[in-house]
């Protein structure tokens, strides 16, 4: 046990250090950015009317304790970070916490959501296909999952979109209906979110499940052959019940360690689609950040939840795979 | 009985010249051996070999100038034209299509309305002279082919009139060479960060491995994104050009920096290596005299499989509006407008550019996944 909480321990110190590198980056980013907060504040304030001098940015900067080292200024960014506090958008003049609201657990929700599919669809097709001795299978899933590679998601959603307008005159955009989209959640939203976010799963899961019957693919025709499935089978198991107990079993470990970066592909995709269908969440908040409006303080806190959720699902993973791979489990508990 | 004999030494003559073949054949031969055996790799290769030269020669292979000089002002939106060879009014050996007329009165509510005249035609005229352009530094102005009055669009036009036909080839010339740059760069930094990460190994190994994993764990397209953010608006097109295919090329380097890595780091203890060292050779010849050449038709397969990756991005970006800007065409910057209504309803041959581009994306990937089985010495033995 005490091997295990070590193990956790040690795991844990190395996803926030990665955080802090990856803050690092994204804070960077940030202040590349031409212009300061202080600048655009008092930049809207003309705007306003009021005249506006050399002096003032400088005593606005101050208050915003834009003086200080970069360093400093990281510093603090990072431990408000930490705190889920990203401070005020200095464009929209807002705090970010409160704009992003439950936009970005939406966005994670229907990214977590269609991984969840494409595995669903991947596992067993991977298996058959890696065990299958069809060449019509094999070819007609090989062209399938090219398909979903060559195909990005936003040309698809640009083709559904073509489509469905052509055929039924809706482009099945957005994601709520107009009467829910400011109410409070409740069973008739969730309703109404689900008959109109079936629409980006599906689209994100898409490629992800053609990448995703590749690997298990890939994996699973390497252990397939190996000796103890070959002892298995003689044994007089078979059939279904030998790939699942024997080299589905060990294909299955790296799936779940590199569900991390799955979603981190999935993630990637998930601003253009949004932008594609005039999704109201994250992803087009973030592009909106930054193609529209310039707003670095959001578009940071965007990437930073992002990576933050990212470490956080490659935390658990290793996590699970401790427990539940023996191997693993040994190697850690001695 | 004496046929079966004979055949068999037939047989195990050609068996050893075969053999002997294999093990004199240099790495190329090998798999380009093996590579032609794949009959979907072969497909790919000729489609993209077709592309390639098509998107290098598109100047001469479009009738008109791709950007605002070249537009058809008295055709916007227009529907695309198909060549024919009969009609009605009788059979011409000579392809040709008809004249739009627009018209705009008070039956039509005022809009400006194109009709066909069947009774004019256009015909269609080969190696034609038309807009100048440049190619191999020197200026030509014949085009494949033309309309003898006024303009043909096979492909029809965009909201402003660009001829689209012309605008997609010219867009594959464009991916193409973003691709490509952005692809080097990715692959110079790949091999140096690589190269030492796996060269010396220990602490500096651990250290490169954390930023590569850092990088990789922030998702690119909002990388892309951030970046892409700060170029200066008014930054020239060209100079754009370049800044975007420099940020993909240094997004794209960690998963080709960890293969080299993980090659270096097998391959580092083999005598060969052992000797130069002994010899006095620095380790900047060590790594690109004797280690890299070690798995070249590795780094190449990985270059043109992460290469429709790059293609893709540079869409991605541009279609958000973040990449590339017009004058300079690309499929991304050709499908900023296809997402409103009223292209969506009227004007769909705006997208036959993606079908250009997915064929393309295809072609690339099964080359990419060929070369990959040719390349890998234990494909026969697996089989």
């Amino acid at each position: 046990m005490f091997h295990f909480l070590q193990f956790a321990a040690t795991r844990a110190t190395l996803a926030v250090i990665t955080l802090i590198m990856v803050s690092f980056i994204v804070f960077s980013l940030m202040e590349l950015v031409p212009g300061d907060c202080a600048e655009r504040y008092l930049a809207f304030k003309n705007t306003q009317g009021s005249q506006i001098s050399i002096a003032d940015i400088d005593a606005e900067r101050v208050r915003l304790g834009l003086d200080k080292p970069y360093i400093v200024r990281w510093g603090k960014w990072i431990v408000n970070a930490f705190q889920g506090e990203f401070g005020d958008s200095c464009i929209l003049r807002v705090n970010i916490a409160q704009l992003l609201g439950d936009k970005f657990w939406i966005s994670l929700a229907i990214c977590l959501t269609s991984l969840l599919v494409a595995y669903l669809i991947a596992i067993p097709v991977g298996i058959i296909s890696a065990t299958s001795k069809s060449p019509i299978v094999n070819n007609s899933l090989r062209f399938v999952s090219y398909l979903g590679l060559a195909m990005p998601n936003f040309l698809l959603a640009l083709m559904i979109m073509l489509f469905s307008t052509v055929m039924f005159g809706d482009s099945l955009t957005g994601l709520f209906s107009k009467e829910y989209r400011d109410a409070a959640w409740n069973y008739d939203k969730f309703i109404d979110f689900i008959s109109r976010a079936w629409l980006p799963i599906f689209i994100l899961g898409w490629s992800a499940t053609a990448f995703a019957i590749q690997t298990v693919r890939a994996l699973m025709s390497d252990e397939v052959g190996k000796l103890y499935v070959l002892a298995a089978s003689a044994r007089g198991v078979s059939g279904r019940q030998l790939l699942w107990r024997y080299p589905a079993r060990h294909s299955l470990g790296p799936i779940i360690n590199s569900l991390g970066f799955d979603l981190n592909r999935i993630f990637n995709e998930l601003p253009i689609v949004a932008l594609i269908l005039t999704l109201t969440e994250a992803g087009a908040l973030l592009i909106e950040a930054l193609a529209r409006s310039n707003d670095q303080q959001l578009a940071g806190a965007i990437i930073f939840m992002l990576t933050a959720s990212i470490v956080g699902i490659n935390f658990v993973t290793d996590i699970i795979l401790a427990i539940t791979d023996p191997r693993v489990r040994r190697s850690i508990l001695g | 009985m004496t046929d079966t004999a004979t055949m068999e030494k037939g047989d195990k003559n050609v068996d050893q010249s075969a053999k002997e073949a294999y093990f004199t054949a240099g790495q190329g031969q090998l798999i380009w051996t093996r590579f032609k055996k794949q009959r979907a790799a072969m497909i790919g290769a000729g489609v993209l070999i077709w592309l390639i030269l098509s998107g290098i020669f598109a100047d001469f292979l479009t009738p008109y100038n791709p950007t605002i000089t070249g537009r058809n002002a008295d055709y916007q939106n227009g529907a695309p034209q198909i060549p024919k060879f009969w009609d009605e009014n009788g059979f011409s050996l000579r392809p040709f299509v008809y004249t739009y007329e627009r018209t705009r009165s008070i039956e039509t509510n005022f809009r400006w309305v194109s009709t066909i005249n069947r009774d004019k035609r256009r015909y269609m005229v080969f190696f034609t002279e038309g807009d100048e352009y440049e190619m191999f530094g020197m200026k030509f102005n014949t085009h494949i082919f033309g309309a003898d009055v006024g303009k043909i669009h096979l492909f029809g036009t965009d909201g402003t009139g660009k001829d689209i036909f012309s605008r997609t080839f010219h867009s594959i010339n464009t991916s193409l060479a973003v691709g490509t740059i952005g692809v080097l760069i990715a692959f110079v930094l790949a091999l140096i960060i690589g190269g030492i990460a796996g060269y010396y190994g220990g602490w500096m190994d651990s250290i490169l491995q954390m930023i590569t994993d850092a990088v990789r764990t922030i998702p690119a397209i909002p990388l892309f994104m951030a970046i892409a953010a700060f170029i200066p608006a008014e930054i020239s097109s060209e100079g754009r050009f370049f800044i975007i295919s420099i940020i993909l090329g240094f997004i794209g380097w960690p998963t080709l920096a960890r293969r080299v890595r993980t090659h270096l780091l097998t391959e580092r203890n083999q005598e060969y290596v052992l000797a130069a060292q002994l010899c006095g050779a620095s380790p900047a010849h060590i790594i690109g005299r004797h280690l890299l050449p070690s798995f070249t038709s590795y780094i190449i397969v990985d270059l043109i499989i992460s290469f429709p990756y790059m293609v893709l991005s540079e869409t991605a970006l541009s279609f958000i509006g973040l990449g590339l800007k017009e004058p300079v065409n690309s499929l991304g910057v050709m499908l900023q407008n296809v997402t409103k209504a009223d292209v969506l309803l009227n004007y769909q041959w705006n997208f036959i550019p993606v079908i250009f581009f997915i064929v393309l994306v295809l072609a690339f990937v099964f080359v990419g996944d060929g070369l990959r089985d040719a390349a890998d010495p234990y494909a026969d033995t697996k089989k």
